[in-house]
C-alpha cells in the first residue's frame, strides 16, 4: 500500500473510523511519524479562552436590539397561505382526485350493458339498407316493367332508353338478390332471379331490340306475372320500412 | 423533544402571533453558545459581540421561515457562523492581512530543547499567539471551516449546511487550513 497522503492523515485525525488506514499506520513507521507530527502540530491549534460571560448576558443581548424588533402581526400570512388551508385544499383535492377515479369507474361500468343493447340491434343493418336500396329498386323495375309492357314493339327509339335502363338495374338486382338470399327470403329470391333473366335478355339482347325481341319479353312478363310480383313486393316494403328505426339512405342503387 | 426545545418552539409561537418579549427568552437561552463560536470565528470580543447581535436581528427576521421541527439552538447557531464569516469577510476587505513574519519575531522565542521550565510555557504563549496570527492568514471560509471542526467538532455535513457549500468544499477547506497552519509552525519550530 502507498503511504497515506497528508489529506487522509487529516481525514483520519478528525474522523478516527478508518480500519484501513489505522492499520496502516501499525505497519508503516513513515506514515505513523508524519501521523504523531500531524496530531502535535494540530494539538498545538487549541483554541483561545472565550471571555466568560455572565449569566445576564443574555438579557443585555435582549435590551441591545429589543427597539429594533418590530412585532409580528397575527395575520401576517394570508388565509390560503396558513397551514390549516393548505392542509385542507390538499386534503380536498385528494378526495376530488378519488371521487373522480371512481365516478369514472361506476360510469364506464354502466355503460358497459348500453354499450351491448347497441351493439345488438347492429346486426339488422344490412336488411336496413337492404330494404331502402330494395325499394328504390321494385319501384324502378316496376317502371321498367311498365314501360316494356305498353312500348310499341315496331318503335326501336323508344325500345333503347329501356335497354339502358335494363343494365342500370341489373347491377342493383344481383347485390339485392344477394342480400335477400343472405337474409333468408325465398320468395324475394326467386321474384329477383326472374326479374334478373329478364334483365339480362332486355340488356343483351343479340342485334338489338326488335320487334320481335319485345313482343317474345312482352310474352314472357305477362306469362310470369312478374310486373304483378313486382308489384305486391313493393306493398310489402313499406312494412318492412316501419319496423326500421333510422333507415338508411343512399345505398347501391 | 426536549423541555427546553419545546419552550423554544412556544417562545417563537408567542412571538409570532405579535409577543416580540417572547424573543428575550429565546435571546437569553442561547446567546452564550452564540457568543462562543463567534468568537471563536472572528477571534475577537467585539466582533464576536456584533455577531452575536447580528444574529440575533436576522433570525428574528427569518423566524416565520423557521420549520417547527428543528432545533432553534442548531437553526441560530448556523446564523451566527454565516454572520461571523461576513464579519471577517467584511474585516479583511477593510484593513490589509497581518503580515505573518512581521508578527512572529521568531528570534526571540527561545525554545529550551525538552526541559519543562519558564522557556517552555513561553514558548507556549508563543505558539498560541503565533496561531492567533496564523488563523489570520487563512481566508475567511478556511478560518470558518477549520474552527468549525477543530474547535467546535462539527461534521463536515453540518459545516457545509452552515456555510451553504457542498461538504467536499468545505473538507477542501478544512484541509488547506490545517496545511497553511502546519506550514507556519513548521516555519517557527525551525527558527528555535
Amino acid at each position: 500500500m502507498n503511504h497515506l497522503s497528508e489529506e487522509q492523515l487529516i481525514e483520519l485525525y478528525y474522523k478516527k473510523d478508518n480500519p484501513e488506514a489505522a492499520r496502516h499506520l501499525d505497519a508503516c513507521s513513515a506514515c505513523a511519524r508524519a501521523y504523531q507530527a500531524l496530531q502535535a502540530d494540530l494539538a498545538d491549534l487549541k483554541p483561545a479562552d472565550t471571555p466568560a460571560r455572565d449569566e445576564n448576558y443574555g438579557v443585555q443581548v435582549w435590551n441591545s436590539i429589543a427597539d429594533r424588533l418590530p412585532a409580528y402581526t397575527r395575520e401576517k400570512r394570508p388565509w390560503f397561505r396558513r397551514p390549516l388551508w393548505i392542509g385542507l385544499s390538499a386534503a380536498s383535492a385528494c378526495v376530488l382526485l378519488v371521487a373522480a377515479f371512481y365516478a369514472g369507474r361506476v360510469w364506464e361500468h354502466e355503460q358497459q350493458p348500453h354499450n351491448l343493447a347497441l351493439t345488438v340491434p347492429a346486426a339488422p343493418r344490412p336488411p336496413r339498407v337492404v330494404v331502402v336500396v330494395l325499394s328504390d329498386h321494385l319501384e324502378r323495375s316496376e317502371r321498367l316493367l311498365v314501360q316494356l309492357k305498353h312500348v310499341n314493339a315496331n318503335d326501336a327509339e323508344l325500345a333503347s332508353p329501356l335497354r339502358d335502363e335494363a343494365r342500370s338495374l341489373l347491377v342493383a338486382n344481383r347485390k339485392c338478390r344477394q342480400e335477400a338470399e343472405q337474409s333468408g327470403d325465398p320468395a324475394l329470391t326467386k321474384a329477383l332471379d326472374r326479374l334478373n333473366t329478364l334483365l339480362t335478355t332486355l340488356a343483351n339482347q343479340p342485334g338489338g331490340l326488335n320487334a320481335g325481341a319485345i313482343a317474345q319479353l312482352q310474352e314472357q312478363m305477362d306469362k310470369d306475372g312478374l310486373l304483378f310480383e313486382v308489384r305486391v313486393l313493393r306493398s310489402r316494403i313499406p312494412d318492412r320500412q316501419t319496423s326500421a328505426n333510422s333507415p338508411l339512405k343512399g345505398g347501391i342503387a | 423533544m426536549g423541555r427546553m426545545e419545546r419552550n423554544d418552539h412556544a417562545a417563537i409561537r408567542a412571538v409570532l402571533s405579535g409577543d416580540k418579549n417572547a424573543y428575550g427568552t429565546l435571546v437569553a437561552q442561547h446567546s452564550r453558545a452564540v457568543f462562543r463560536v463567534a468568537f471563536r470565528i472572528t477571534g475577537n470580543e467585539a466582533d464576536a459581540e456584533e455577531v452575536v447581535q447580528d444574529a440575533f436581528l436576522r433570525g428574528y427576521r427569518k423566524l416565520a421561515d423557521f420549520e417547527s421541527r428543528s432545533n432553534f439552538g442548531t437553526w441560530i447557531y448556523r446564523i451566527a457562523v454565516r454572520c461571523a464569516l461576513d464579519r471577517i469577510e467584511r474585516r479583511n476587505g477593510e484593513a490589509a492581512r497581518v503580515d505573518i513574519a512581521a508578527d512572529a519575531e521568531p528570534e526571540a522565542v527561545q525554545v529550551p530543547d525538552r526541559a519543562p521550565g519558564p522557556e517552555q510555557l513561553l514558548l507556549g504563549c508563543e505558539i498560541g499567539a503565533f496561531c492567533e496570527s496564523a488563523m489570520h492568514s487563512l481566508t475567511p471560509l478556511e478560518r470558518t471551516a477549520f474552527t468549525l471542526r477543530h474547535m467546535e467538532d462539527c461534521s463536515m455535513e453540518e459545516i457545509a449546511e452552515a456555510l451553504e457549500i457542498a461538504p467536499n468544499a468545505a473538507k477542501q477547506a478544512v484541509y488547506r487550513a490545517v496545511q497553511k497552519l502546519r506550514q507556519r509552525l513548521a516555519l517557527l519550530k525551525v527558527r528555535t
